[in-house]
């Protein structure tokens, strides 16, 4: 190790504004660190042994040996409960509507990724990466209506909370009151199921006057659309948003797996560089000779801006060119409610 | 065979004729031959322009430093993912895929400097009064400040300085390097003076700024960045896939292996009776309505 010791004089890794000595820094693995537990997969949800595997404390075997099934051992793993049969009823009503959706986002996914010759589950993985906060919105619209029904948890009027509610989110994608459903009585439909099997609860209560406060405030022809059905009466079934958004998505790559067989099995592969992109269809700038490397310097024109104006003024530039990115703001946030798991593992010595 | 397009769809990124391909209107094949960089077509896919030397040197400094950062969520994602053998895409999708809010959150960086910078011209305030803004108010808030700690190189990310400092030696610091380094300087003197360990910057913030100097949008760069590092993660993919055991399940490894059964900890509620569908009515009522279960609800 000798002949690593000198480091000196590494491009600017000398230079005083490093936060310590880079030409000092230790080479190796850290050791393992004897004082703390081992590490373990820590879980809430499930664990298993030699001969069982156990959910939420049920032996699964069990469950099935009993008559459960996979839609109660949703309610099992999501919830840590078995479901009253008219809630299984419920879950198993909402996953056949979700199941099919024709040639959407979703299906298109699965057939695109067909195309390629490779396996089913790539697809059904496409398909399911496909739900976001527009199509299969579960997350955004169950966050929307929690964040609402606090208030009502603390007295406040549902009918002013809903009218609240559609002014601050009136054409929003994840609203759940669109034009979407208005010759389609499915959503509709579903709502008065679960108000028939007894499940209907708060969520529906109140999605029933967001939809009347939409109808009131939309100047076109509105109603309750599936995501607003559906995510309203997979919260009253007790899941909250982000399971209903997991459970749907992956209902859904049920349906994108069929597309997938049937891309197969009707149409051909996809080659690289087989698919054209006519020149009719291309709005970006004209054909354009290449520079030569030479000219480099005349050619090419500096990003960087040094005041504040000269910044607005360029940034507003680059919001016109398709593609770069400037024009759109793209939510990333950290949805976890804390981190780390210091309630388990233990020192060794 | 079909050559009709997939999707019909403007766009003002490319064409593809059965002659050409044409990337904002430079002809790839053309662009490849001249001698131009991947890094070089980089900025023209996103920019619409040639970059200058500087600039180009800079982008591939950045990649370069960033492409491989050993067990990081991503090459985790990766590995756990090619346990199960499915095909290579899959596990180098996945460790793209953990990009996210607190891994590598290039465009959450992107967004708040632009934010503060759009703030700094609109009240005509500098750039060092309004880094200590963004500073305090995110900390008298307790939220994050972006592009600031790495939780395994604690004494600051060794990325970090030195993409600063190449920024630097190339001349190439605008608007974004001025804020960010008056940034870090408000952030350090905030917490030295409450008393509270070092945080250094990490290379979300120093790349970031780079980034944002030679033309890069937010979401742009945050693309270079959480694409490049699936390069990597292929290779950790691969390494598994070919010298690792599938499943990492194995008893007989000389280490315990990453889901061995001896790995698992179940701290969820205790092991209990399954009832049988008789009683599942009743038992299910009264476990409603108990709402034992709520503390299990995720």
């Amino acid at each position: 190790m000798a002949d690593l010791g000198d480091k000196k004089g590494i491009g600017n890794l000398d230079d005083p504004k490093m936060p310590y000595d880079y030409s000092q820094r230790e080479y190796g693995t850290v050791e393992t660190d004897d004082e703390r537990a081992r590490f373990q997969w820590v879980s809430e949800v499930a664990y298993k042994n030699v001969h069982r595997i156990v959910a939420r404390g049920y032996d699964t075997t069990e469950l099935v040996e009993e008559g459960y099934g996979v839609v109660d051992l949703l309610f099992v793993d999501f919830q840590a409960r078995l479901p009253l049969i008219e809630e299984e009823k419920m879950l198993n009503y909402i996953m056949i509507l979700s199941l099919e959706d024709g040639l959407s986002i979703p299906a298109v996914m699965s057939r695109m990724v067909a195309r390629t010759k490779t396996f089913l589950t790539q697809a059904c993985g496409a398909a399911v990466l496909s739900f976001g906060h527009a199509y299969g919105a579960y997350s955004s619209f169950g966050n929307m209506l929690d964040g609402y029904l606090s208030e009502a948890d603390q007295g406040a009027d549902l009918k002013a909370l809903a009218e609240a509610l559609v002014a601050e989110n009136l054409g929003c994608d994840h609203l759940g009151v669109s034009d979407l459903m208005l010759k389609d009585p499915a959503a509709k439909r579903m709502v008065a199921r679960a108000e028939k099997l007894g499940v209907a609860g708060k969520h529906i209560e109140f999605m029933t006057h967001i939809v009347a406060a939409a109808k009131k405030a939309s100047d076109k022809p509105v109603d309750i659309d599936l995501l607003g059905a559906i995510g309203a009466t997979m919260m009253d079934l007790g899941f909250t948003p982000e399971a209903t958004w997991a459970i749907l998505a992956v209902t859904r790559s049920f349906g994108a797996g069929a597309h997938y067989i049937e891309e197969v099995e009707r149409e051909e592969y996809t080659h690289l560089g087989e698919t054209l992109t006519p020149k009719d269809t291309y709005d970006g700038p004209a054909d354009r000779p290449v520079p030569p490397i030479g000219e480099r310097d005349k050619h090419a024109r500096p990003a960087q801006t040094f005041t504040t104006t000269e910044w607005k003024k360029a940034f507003d530039q680059r919001k016109k060119l398709h593609g770069s990115g400037f024009a759109i703001i793209e939510e990333v946030e950290d949805p976890s409610k804390m981190t780390g798991t210091k309630s388990v593992g233990k020192k060794l010595h | 065979m079909s050559r009709e397009p997939l999707l019909p769809r403007k766009t003002a990124i490319s064409y593809k004729t059965e002659e050409k391909t044409v990337l904002r209107g430079y002809d790839l094949s053309e662009l490849a031959e001249q001698g131009y960089s991947f890094c070089d077509a980089l900025f023209v896919l996103f920019q619409d322009r040639i970059p200058t030397d500087s600039e180009e040197k800079m982008l591939k400094y950045e990649m370069g430093a960033f492409m491989e950062h050993s067990m990081s969520p991503s090459a985790v994602g990766a590995i756990g993912v090619i346990t199960g053998r499915p095909n290579l895409p899959c596990a180098v999708a996945a460790s793209i895929m953990t990009f996210g809010g607190v891994h590598g959150p290039g465009a959450a960086h992107g967004y708040m400097m632009n934010q503060y910078i759009e703030r700094a011209e609109a009240e005509g305030k500098s750039l060092d009064e309004m880094a200590k803004i963004l500073v305090d108010e995110h900390l008298d808030n307790k939220v994050p400040v972006m592009g600031m700690g790495q939780p395994q190189h604690t004494d600051s990310d060794p990325r970090a300085e030195p993409i600063h400092c190449k920024q630097e030696e190339l001349e190439i610091g605008g608007v974004y390097l001025e804020f960010q380094r008056a940034l870090e300087k408000h952030f350090h003197a905030r917490r030295k003076a409450e008393g509270r360990s070092y945080v250094g910057v990490n290379v979300v913030g120093a790349g970031n700024t780079a980034l944002c100097d030679i033309g890069f949008s937010p979401n742009a760069a945050w693309c270079l960045g959480s694409v490049c590092r699936g390069f990597s993660c292929a290779a950790h993919a691969l390494y598994s896939m070919k010298k690792g055991r599938a499943w990492g399940a194995s008893r007989r490894e000389p280490m315990v292996q990453m889901i061995d059964l001896s790995m698992i900890k179940y701290v969820g509620p205790p092991d209990r009776r399954v009832p049988k569908q008789d009683e599942r009515q009743e038992y299910a009522r009264k476990q409603k309505e108990e709402g034992e279960y709520k503390q299990w609800l995720i």
